[in-house]
């Protein structure tokens, strides 16, 4: 194949080309080239890798990880969208809406009694503290804001001694403990680590909680209030939704999807996730933005309104919010979201509900209109009765039984786990943890090695191309090429022969498997 | 990017330096008496306060979460500080300015700065405050010593004597990797010339009774040692930037060169004083020598440093502090050790040439490598270039120093045998090993290789340099 053909093709952005990598060396574009040559496998260009859609793709992913950090980046971001956004939500934030919102939240209550100069406080391995910058508490992960006003108001103030120079505090560090800080006006994050984090790591985790707080407030509502009364007590439009906050630090620590910045899917038959995918399609409605429908934690589609796309940040707080609160199952949920990515300045309204009272299958329509309940339960109305005529309906019924799938199917020796994502998909496939990582200390432990390999192939000013690792209980590969990252965990007796060789090998697996492992048919109305 | 836009590029550079203990100064308004050192001097004294302050908010706070591990740095936009705690309550802080960007603007705006916050190290400077600390210690004796001597005054006295001189080489834009070690290059040597040399250091101590301890090196690298590890450790770094390179080598300089010392009359050999006399036949001479203070079993001791060199060897010799040196002892030392120590010079020179014919001529290999051992001190480094006082020059990028930097920190962990093999993204590879207390660090530059070579060229590596030293593989 000529190079023209090449770009020409790649022009059409992430299209997948219709030869398939394992033909031979495609070589890679000149602006790729310059960025990562020689790459190991060389054919795979961003679009062309496992797993690539073959429409565009579903995510707002151009940076991926990488926006999470880049403040500039992101107010350029939130400015676009909140002018573009204007006409197309009518609606405005009012306090009713928020209101609304709290009301929604079932008030699980969290034993929080703990004395906070106890040892056993100290040695949580992961504190979060969310203050405002009038140094009042927002928010702690452990132990009650009331007894560590003070604390944050230490906090509060080491933050503005050093804003004071015209400098910005990022982080304190001692022998196995960090704490780091994140400035988000109106609000400041600190998180204290006794983890092997890099600081970009834990700002990542702080980000992400500072917008699960803005989806449920909107930074327009957030700086209103503080702009209006400096001293404000947060914690009152907050209270009984410290819940979702608490859920989103354990998906932090345990999800791989937040920390590739990416969602797995339910491993499905590609004509059946079809059948499915055009079931939500037909499904429209004036003001229906996203369809997405959920098994557990996993994906089985996602519709969305041409030019519209969710970032993935986004996607994690919905699955958040559904994962976290079981009031859903009663019956169809409806309440107000913000979207940060897509927009801070205004509310979606979700349609939650699940597809039949027992099954996993939670079916999320997001529409920009407040008073749209009703039509967004006669979609679902729809779509329950299109899918309920199809046999695909039953092969995705069946596929929940087996939602995952194990290393073994891959065929290569001592390997136990891997993590392997698609760039230009966003998307992600894992197998399910093999036997030696079924405690959840251990898939803490297994997840904290893939983190230390996501920091060093993306540290911000020294990245690598791959990291090998050879240690006394395992052996771990990554590799981060133009379209797609990699993941291997090996067990000690591996070699770095069989290393070497695994890469191709899974890659080739992948592909094999991609139709069933990815979606690659995203759909718009 | 605009093509007419001019970028200047800063290097990290020290900011500040202070010395202050929170316990002299309890009350409000007393701030300024907790201050023993400060640099630059000229800051205003209500700003080295507030300076000071932060330090103490930053300490206190990190003690809520962690009341036994003191707080060591701290991050900022523009720069980062390092804090030490040497002897209970006296605490040293670094401010060292994060490396930075400027890009000049047109229409006469002030250049955008963008300083880069992932550059600096925390081990590397961390390193380099505590041996600040070490250094002055080594000629001072412990911060409490001068207190003790002589209250807060002497205290003060002797920081500003020492600090102001010594900050003035600390050149923090070459700091890298081989300061965390603080190792020592041993000189390799046959076993029939160190038996020599051995030999030589008994009879000189046997004769010259005053005599402590002795240290032997050749070529700035360590050969013999009879002073306690870490003394060595700081006293070695003492000799090798400082000291050696102040006084290069008079045999190489030009008849009428005035680097050339007075040897007439005293042409039965090359040996003469580094410390003390510079002439030993001028009537004139003073016969003072450097203090310095070394570790015991309940303490530490003072005692004179004689440095003595012939050529290419040369010798310590410390004799207790509370000893008068006389220019007959001067006398009978030069007499006694110029000659032989000129004699060995020769030898172990003969010798390495040999040994260096046999290892065939040194091309430019294909692998770069740093070695050290947690064990004896011992540091090898193929990356620098031979010291200077005032740079290390590397022959390598500074990231790929930072990327062994880096991987030290994840080895420093766990205590674990555990092996790491990255591959940049300019292509070059990286290899780290840690095996029980050793640490091997290599840069391969094989673009194309793939891990199974890049194993391979390591084993070779390990073979020809290390083949007495078993690496996990």
């Amino acid at each position: 194949m000529s190079q023209s053909s090449l770009v020409a093709m790649e022009s059409v952005g992430a299209q997948r080309a219709t030869a398939t990598w394992e033909n031979g060396s495609l070589a890679p574009l000149d602006h790729l080239r310059s960025e990562r040559a020689d790459s190991p496998t060389p054919g795979l260009v961003e679009g062309t890798e496992p797993g690539a859609g073959q429409q565009s793709a579903m995510f707002v992913h151009s940076q991926s990880f990488e926006d999470l950090t880049a403040d500039a980046e992101d107010k350029t971001e939130s400015k676009n969208s909140e002018e573009e956004c204007e006409g197309k939500l009518d609606e405005l934030v009012e306090e009713e809406a928020i209101e609304e919102q709290c009301n929604n939240m079932s008030l699980e209550s969290r034993s929080r009694e703990e004395d906070v100069s106890s040892e056993a406080w100290r040695s949580h391995k992961k504190h979060v503290f969310v203050l405002s910058e009038a140094g009042k508490p927002i928010y702690t992960r452990y132990g009650t804001e009331e007894a560590l006003s003070s604390t944050m108001g230490v906090m509060m103030a080491l933050v503005s001694f050093v804003e004071a120079k015209k400098n910005i505090i990022r982080s304190i560090h001692a022998d196995g403990c960090k704490v780091v800080f994140l400035t988000r006006s109106p609000l400041v994050l600190v998180g204290v680590s006794r983890t092997w984090q890099s600081d970009k790591e834990l700002l990542r985790e702080l980000q992400y909680i500072y917008y699960q707080i803005v989806s449920l407030l909107t930074l327009t509502q957030l700086n209103h209030i503080f702009q209006h009364k400096q001293n404000y007590d947060l914690r009152r439009l907050l209270a009984g939704s410290e819940y979702l906050t608490d859920n989103l630090l354990h998906r932090l620590d345990r999800d791989p999807g937040l920390l590739l910045s990416a969602v797995t899917c339910l491993p499905l038959p590609s004509s059946a996730r079809d059948v499915v995918s055009s079931s939500l399609q037909a499904a429209k409605s004036k003001n229906l933005v996203f369809s997405i429908l959920l098994a557990g934690d996993r994906l089985v589609t996602l519709v969305r309104k041409k030019d519209q796309f969710l970032h993935h940040i986004d996607l994690h707080l919905v699955f958040n919010l559904v994962g976290s609160s079981s009031s859903f199952r009663e019956g169809e949920g409806w309440t107000p979201i913000c979207l940060p990515k897509f927009n801070t300045a205004g509310f979606f309204h979700a349609h939650i509900s699940y597809l039949e009272p027992t099954s996993e299958l939670c079916l999320i329509l997001i529409s920009t209109d407040r008073e749209d309940f009703f039509n967004m339960s006669d979609c679902k109305q729809r779509i329950l009765e299109r899918l309920s005529k199809r046999s695909a309906y039953q092969t995705m019924k069946e596929a929940l039984q087996c939602p995952s799938y194990s290393v073994v199917q891959v065929g290569i020796p001592e390997l136990r786990h891997f993590l392997y994502k698609s760039k230009s998909s966003g998307l992600y496939t894992s197998p399910q943890f093999p036997e030696v990582y079924q405690s959840d200390q251990e898939q803490e432990r297994l997840m904290g090695l893939y983190q230390d390999l996501h920091s060093f192939l993306h540290h911000p000013s020294r990245p690598l191309r791959s990291f090998y690792r050879c240690g006394e209980t395992e052996n771990l590969l990554a590799q981060v090429t133009s379209g797609f990252e990699l993941y291997l965990c090996f067990s000690p007796l591996g070699t770095k022969a069989l290393a070497d060789s695994a890469v191709i090998k899974l890659l080739k697996w992948i592909r094999k498997e991609e139709d069933r492992l990815f979606i690659l048919n995203p759909l718009t109305y | 990017m605009a093509s007419g836009m001019q970028e200047k590029q800063f290097t990290p550079c020290l900011l500040s330096f202070f010395i202050y203990n929170p316990t002299f100064g309890p009350r409000e308004g007393e701030e300024e008496k907790k201050i023993l050192f400060y640099h630059p001097n000229d800051v205003e004294k209500n700003e080295k306060i507030r300076n000071v302050g932060l330090c103490e908010a930053i300490v206190q706070f990190t003690r809520t979460f962690c009341p036994t591990k003191p707080a060591k740095s701290l991050h900022t936009q523009k720069n980062r500080q390092f804090f030490f705690e040497p002897e209970e309550n006296f605490w040293i802080v670094m401010v060292v300015r994060n490396p930075m960007i400027e890009k000049l603007n047109k229409d006469g705006k002030p250049p955008t700065v963008e300083y880069q916050e992932e550059e600096i190290l925390d081990t590397v400077y961390g390193a380099v405050v505590r041996q600040c600390y070490s250094m002055y210690k080594l000629f001072n004796g412990t911060f409490t010593r001068a207190m003790e001597a002589g209250g807060v005054e002497m205290l003060i006295q002797k920081l500003e004597k020492f600090f102001y001189r010594y900050l003035q080489t600390l050149h923090l834009q070459s700091c890298d990797l081989l300061d965390v070690f603080g190792g020592i290059s041993f000189f390799p040597l046959d076993k029939m010339t160190y038996l020599k040399i051995q030999s030589f250091v008994n009879r000189v101590e046997e004769s010259l009774s005053l005599i402590k301890y002795t240290a032997f090196l050749y070529n700035d690298q360590l050969i013999w040692s009879g002073l306690e590890q870490d003394d060595m450790r700081i006293l070695y770094k003492y000799l090798t930037t400082s000291l050696f390179p102040r006084h290069s080598e008079p045999e190489l300089a030009g008849r009428d060169s005035p680097l050339r010392p007075e040897v007439a009359g005293n042409l039965l050999h090359y040996g003469r004083f580094l410390t003390g006399p510079t002439n030993l036949k001028d009537p004139e001479a003073k016969f003072r020598f450097p203090k310095i203070f070394v570790s015991t079993q309940d303490g530490y001791e003072e005692l004179h440093l004689i440095v003595y060199k012939a050529m290419s060897a040369a010798a310590c010799f410390m004799i207790s502090a509370s000893v008068e040196l006389t220019r007959e002892f001067c006398e009978k030392l030069d007499g006694l050790v110029g000659p032989q120590l000129t004699l060995l010079a020769s030898d172990i020179c003969e010798q390495f040439t040999i040994n260096r014919r046999i290892s065939g001529p040194e091309k430019e290999p294909q692998f770069k490598f740093i070695y050290f051992n947690h064990m004896n001190l011992a540091e090898k480094s193929t990356i620098h270039m031979r010291k200077t006082a005032s740079v290390c020059l590397t022959s390598v990028h500074p990231d790929l120093m930072k990327i062994l930097g880096d991987i030290n920190c994840d080895f420093a962990r766990v205590d674990e045998d555990e092996e790491i093999i990255v591959k940049a993204m300019t292509d070059y590879w990286v290899v780290g090993k840690k095996s029980d207390q050793r640490e091997l660090y290599v840069i391969l530059n094989q673009k194309n290789a793939n891990l199974i070579e890049v194993n391979e060229a390591v084993k070779k590596l390990c073979a020809t340099q290390f083949n007495n030293i078993f690496f996990l593989d």
